[in-house]
């Protein structure tokens, strides 16, 4: 398996603060990877240095062998990374299908002044059947003429996960999914992100909070407190690991520590 | 030879310090409105306005003596106009967004000079200048240095701006008082978990800078001849540059920002002529300059001074408290609905084109004719605020370009009006993409400001050219527009034809509009108006869907611009165009509604037809019994409640951003709507239930 | 009277826009009591505590303080009753000075003419602040920001004290130090309110906990037992 997502020693800091210490976290193509810590471990900063948001003060990101360390947040997107947010970000006064159409146009690049002008801006019969087939997949098919005011949370997070997905991404990067989500909804999210990633084969990189999602949904773990790495390798073992107990609970003697394989 | 160098320069200096002073006064008000309540106040000058010409009116009509007259008009009624603005407009507005602030200080600074007016039956009359606050204030002068001397009313000016900048510096030092102003603006829930009130922190903080906008208006009046709201409006718009120069929340820096702005203007003015006089390619320059220095100077500090672009917004730590404000009401319609509506709409249509082409007059045909090009110019503010959500204050002049474009090439090249009017939508897009290029990077409400500082500039400077607005031809022959011609069609022949022509027009631009909406454009607007970060997640370019928006916008508006010149057979800018009339547009638009093709129409409608249907109560006479003659007393209702009504309507900007037309229709039709798709879904379930019988 | 719980919530809901955050939690703080309130992210922790303190107004049940029915009382109300709150995050006036972001809160809680006394044990409390008294709240570090909101609610020992996700961004000897002074002022009758996501200071400190799940509360006891509890309810895959 190659990497599709190689990031090198990111460091980043605010106002004097160290928020990210060297960093390097990969991403094979196809793999789920997930990435946890504290609050304030720094994970939605190393997010953002990923996405473009913010500018890392040292440090590369290369995205299929390709350097995109000064590329802005929209053609990082181009090139194939999806995301979706911890607090919710729709498009409001728009349908829920409409937010998978104009990904869909957007990312085919088929919009011109004049297209619009005699009406071919319209969304074409064959993108609505796109759509319609990624809605299908999310379980989202009845829903796609609501206004995404009228959804669930839940059913929210799998909007943005269509929209993203309507773009063809290699990498999908999901903050914080389960926030806000109880615990069925949460399974259900990991159900379907899980037969959709089986289907379409992008990798995802996932920062959680959630313990339960992490171990169950995701093949390789990275960990993460006050800015450094502190642990890395495949989940079960990874939160086993007494460091990664620590940063969750101090140095807490904890009874039952012993009676873990 | 040095020696009166320097002389000149020192005279320039305190030549330039009276109005300094003003342009001092005026930005340490504006630094003030919004360090206590976040409000990027135009409505300043309003209310600065309506201080001065009550004090005047005090002072002049009813002869009262300086003292009461100011308690009057600066401790009583100021204070007053602040805590009614603060209680019933901005308190329940502190969430909302910076942008949506500032349409509302637009509507006030439309509505609240119109509304004292009416009120105080205040009529601005030539020929009885203002007086101050000083007796012979205007008349006894002092000459410190012998080369220039102060009036009374300008030492009296420069006193209260230094001892205000100190006073108000000690407030906010040293007070608790001033503390907690600044506390509520940045965070009104951490201001309340010290145990502050937080509600009544900022009616204090209203009450003052209230006072503080009338005080300034109280001794700016007597350098102006008459007293005019507008010139209090454009102060403002100076001022704002040493506001700019403050970043909103420095005092020593807004006044002395304010008086370099005022020197600067001073020096410029008196070495320019002579270099020109030297260089005489410099001369064009010296003319149109001089007027336009302060736009000139307001924009580059806009664009050029990278600071203001990383102001200080401090963002609320606990803005999380409050939960994201409800959704707009539903946005699907049922198609029925939809069907009932157009029906409605072809009907209504076609009756007023009945009346138009067979019963109505010249005056009504003209009028209609109005209405339906102004509709058509704002379609460009339906583009540009409705799609992109951005404020643009400089539609004026966007459509002023497509005026001037066709009355050049008609004067001097007899070219088709008709293509020249296209020339002048295309010179008016490029104008507009251009000026989107440095003022997109600034954003939010300086982008608003930045336009209006073009829009100022545009009309100090570039109506002047002889290749613009025809320069000194212009004052002797107008700007004379011909009807154009078309193969057989003569649309000068008569004002019905044009009328078809202007509604063709209009339709032609309503579908293009309406394409660009549901296209890719318009959808792609839609989502970063929806969400940024998301747009951008997906691949889409922020600046570049906007500049297309800015460049469509522009186009639109100088179409329209052309055409309303040939219908008046002249450009008439100073009473189509103007910044003030532009921003007018804005507020009417936004306040129908700025997302509909629709609230546009409404709008043209409103602003021509408004005052001579309803104000005139002629809609009286079209029921039976009633004819001009018995018409109820209190007809003709005065024109300006036009600027009160459609400038307090935009204050319902924050609530329901669609425009309250379209809220109230969207309400109005709701529950119809409803009982459509619950047929529909009984219809299904009956459907579904008689197919699972005979299976 | 002496004895009335400082604050009682009683079938607490609240709502955050459409979402409700709280399921009827009750909760009971005598004075001089210590409370940990431990639990997941999003288990509603943050929302106790800002109904505690009056952020958040309770959709459904009661709150009183001091034996008062505060269930509509505005924020500031909270505050003259005693109830000191140092929210999550970066909670300072970004644009005040350290000093300024002290003075507004210190002139109301201890009058004027503590305020200076008030300002000098903020500074021998935190020495950091003191070399940045006069340094902008908005360009100190995350942690040095978490220490003037702190600072604010220790010096002036409320009667109740709510702190949100205490130790989040201190260096863990500042942490220490800080529990310190708690451990100090409770000794002098504050009652505390403690949120923390690194639960080990917390136990030591308090008598009480209470577990948070999904806006209810899943768990209540005393500190001793908590620790097994806590450690089952975060990593529960291995507790089975």
């Amino acid at each position: 398996m190659t990497a599709i997502l190689e990031s090198s020693r990111i460091a980043k800091s605010f106002s004097g603060i160290q928020a990210l210490t060297d960093v390097s976290i990969d991403v094979m193509e196809g793999e789920r990877v997930g990435l946890i810590g504290p609050n304030g471990a720094g994970k939605t900063t190393f997010f953002n240095c990923l996405l473009g948001v913010l500018t890392p003060d040292t440090g590369t990101v290369r995205f299929h062998d390709r350097d995109i360390s000064e590329l802005p947040v929209h053609k990082r997107a181009q090139a194939g990374i999806g995301r979706t947010f911890q607090r919710i970000e729709l498009f409001s006064d728009t349908t829920v299908r409409e937010h998978l159409l104009i990904a869909e146009r957007v990312h085919n690049e088929r919009g011109s002044f004049w297209k619009d002008l005699i009406g071919r801006g319209r969304p074409q019969a064959d993108e609505i059947d796109r759509c319609d087939a990624v809605l299908e997949l999310l379980g989202l098919a009845e829903l796609g003429d609501e206004p995404v005011e009228a959804l669930s949370l839940g059913q929210g997070r799998l909007v943005e996960v269509g929209r993203a997905l309507m773009t063809e991404p290699s990498l999908l990067l999901l903050d914080e999914p389960s926030s806000g989500l109880d615990r069925e909804e949460t399974a259900a999210l990991a159900t379907t992100l899980r037969e959709i990633q089986a289907e379409k084969g992008f990798a995802i990189l996932l920062v959680e909070h959630d313990v339960d999602l992490v171990a169950d949904f995701t093949e390789r773990l990275y960990v993460l407190d006050f800015g450094s790495l502190i642990a890395e390798g495949p989940t079960a073992e990874t939160l086993q690991h007494p460091a990664v107990r620590t940063a969750y609970l101090g140095t807490l003697e904890v009874g039952d520590q012993e009676a873990m394989p | 030879m040095l020696a009166s160098f320097g002389e000149d320069f020192f005279r320039a200096l305190l030549q330039g310090t009276p109005p300094g002073t003003v342009y001092a006064l005026i930005g340490l008000g504006f630094v003030l409105t919004y360090k206590t309540s976040g409000v990027f106040n135009l409505a300043f000058g309003a209310q600065a306005y309506i201080s001065a010409a009550m004090f005047f009116k005090a002072r002049q009509d009813w002869e009262w003596g300086i003292v009461p007259a100011l308690i009057l008009s600066v401790f009583v009624l100021a204070p007053l106009i602040g805590l009614t603005l603060e209680r019933l407009i901005f308190r329940n507005l502190r969430t909302a967004s910076a942008v949506s602030k500032l349409v509302i200080a637009i509507g006030l600074s439309v509505a609240l000079p119109a509304l004292f007016e009416l009120l105080a039956n205040y009529k601005p009359v030539a020929g009885r200048p203002p007086t101050g606050i000083v007796p012979d204030g205007g008349s006894v002068f002092y000459d410190p240095f012998g080369i220039y001397p102060f009036s009374r009313d300008e030492l009296a000016q420069i006193i209260v701006a230094v001892a205000a900048m100190l006073l108000l510096g000690a407030l906010f030092r040293l007070t608790a008082a001033g503390l907690a102003m600044r506390g509520v603006v940045e965070s009104p829930r951490m201001t309340e978990l010290a145990g502050i009130p937080a509600d009544r922190i900022s009616a204090l903080a209203w009450a003052i800078s209230s006072m503080f906008a009338g005080m300034a208006g109280v001794l700016i009046a007597p350098r102006l001849n008459t007293l005019i709201s507008t010139d209090f409006l454009t102060l403002v718009i100076i001022a704002m540059a040493a506001a700019a120069v403050g970043r909103l929340v420095s005092l020593p820096r807004a006044l002395v920002g304010g008086m370099a702005l005022g020197w600067f203007i001073a020096l410029f003015n008196t070495f320019l002529p002579r270099w020109s006089d030297d260089y005489t390619w410099l001369k064009p320059f010296q003319e149109n300059l001089t007027p336009s220095l302060p736009f000139v100077v307001l924009f580059g500090i806009l664009v050029f001074w990278p600071a203001i672009r990383r102001s200080i917004d401090a963002a609320d730590p606990l803005a999380g408290v409050d939960p994201p404000p409800p959704a707009l009401a539903s946005a699907t319609r049922h198609p029925l609905l939809t069907l009932q509506t157009r029906a409605f709409g072809v009907v209504f249509f076609s009756f007023i084109g009945w009346v138009a082409f067979t019963q109505a007059d010249v005056r009504w045909v003209s009028l209609l004719t109005q209405a339906v090009i102004l509709a058509t110019i704002y379609l460009s503010i339906t583009v540009i605020t409705g799609f992109a959500g951005q404020i643009s204050l400089c539609q004026g002049a966007f459509a002023a370009i497509g005026g001037f474009t066709v009355f050049q090439m008609a004067d001097r090249y007899e070219m088709s009006v008709l293509l020249a009017a296209l020339i002048g939508a295309l010179i008016a897009a490029l104008v507009g993409a251009l000026l989107s290029l440095p003022v997109l990077r600034i954003g939010g409400v300086w982008l608003a400001i930045a336009t209006l500082a073009f829009a100022f500039f545009f009309d100090a400077v570039m109506v002047k050219f002889s290749w613009v607005g025809g320069g000194s031809t212009a004052l002797l022959t107008g700007t004379r527009v011909p009807r154009p011609v078309l193969g057989p069609l003569d649309f000068g022949a008569s004002d019905r034809s044009f009328l078809a022509l202007a509604i063709v027009v209009f339709v032609i631009v309503a579908v293009g509009v309406i394409q660009l909406r549901e296209g890719t454009i318009g959808r792609t607007l839609r989502a970063l108006r929806g969400s940024e970060v998301a747009a951008e997640s997906i691949g889409i370019s922020p600046a570049r869907a906007r500049i297309i928006a800015f460049a469509v916008s522009a186009f639109i508006a100088g179409l329209g611009g052309a055409m309303l010149a040939m219908q008046q057979k002249d450009v008439n800018y100073g009473q189509n165009f103007t910044p003030f009339a532009a921003m007018f547009w804005l507020v009417l638009v936004v306040s129908l509604s700025a997302r509909t093709v629709e609230g546009a129409a409404q709008a043209g409608a409103a602003f021509v037809l408004f005052a001579p249907v309803i104000l005139d109560g002629t809609f009286l006479t079209w029921l039976p019994f009633i004819t001009e003659d018995n018409l109820p007393g209190f007809f003709p209702i005065p024109g300006k409640w036009r600027f009160v009504l459609f400038g307090l309507t935009a204050i319902q900007f924050a609530r329901h951003p669609e425009g309250m037309v379209e809220f109230g229709k969207r309400r109005a039709t709701r529950k119809r709507n409803e009982r459509y798709y619950a047929r529909d879904a009984e219809r299904a379930a009956q459907a579904a239930a008689e197919a699972g019988m005979a299976t | 009277m002496t004895d009335a719980p400082i604050l009682e919530l009683t079938d607490v809901s609240a709502e955050y826009g459409p979402f409700r955050s709280l399921f009827g939690v009750s909760l009971t703080i005598r004075p001089g009591a210590a409370v940990a309130l431990l639990g997941a992210n999003g288990a509603g922790k943050t929302t106790v505590a800002r109904v505690a303190s009056g952020l958040v107004s309770a959709s459904a049940g009661s709150v009183t303080v001091d034996g008062t029915d505060m269930t509509e009382a505005r924020t500031y109300e909270f505050a003259r009753a005693g109830v000191a709150h140092a929210p999550e995050g970066r909670s300072v006036f970004a644009t005040f000075t350290v000093e300024e972001n002290l003075t507004l809160s210190f002139r109301r809680a201890l009058g004027r003419s503590r305020v200076k006394a008030g300002l000098e044990e903020a500074y021998s409390l935190f020495p950091r602040l003191g070399e940045r008294r006069s340094q902008t709240a908005g360009t100190l570090s995350g942690g040095e920001q978490r220490m003037l909101s702190l600072s604010r609610v220790l010096v002036e020992k409320p009667r109740l004290l709510i702190a949100d996700e205490l130790s989040l961004g201190l260096a863990p000897i500042v942490v220490d130090e800080v529990y310190e002074t708690l451990a100090t002022i409770r000794g002098t009758g504050t009652a505390l309110l403690i949120v923390e996501q690194h639960v080990q200071h917390a136990l030591e400190l308090c008598d009480d906990v209470a577990l948070l799940d999904h806006g209810t509360i899943a768990w209540e006891g005393p500190a001793s037992e908590a620790a097994e509890v806590v450690v089952t309810h975060l990593f529960d895959r291995e507790g089975s």
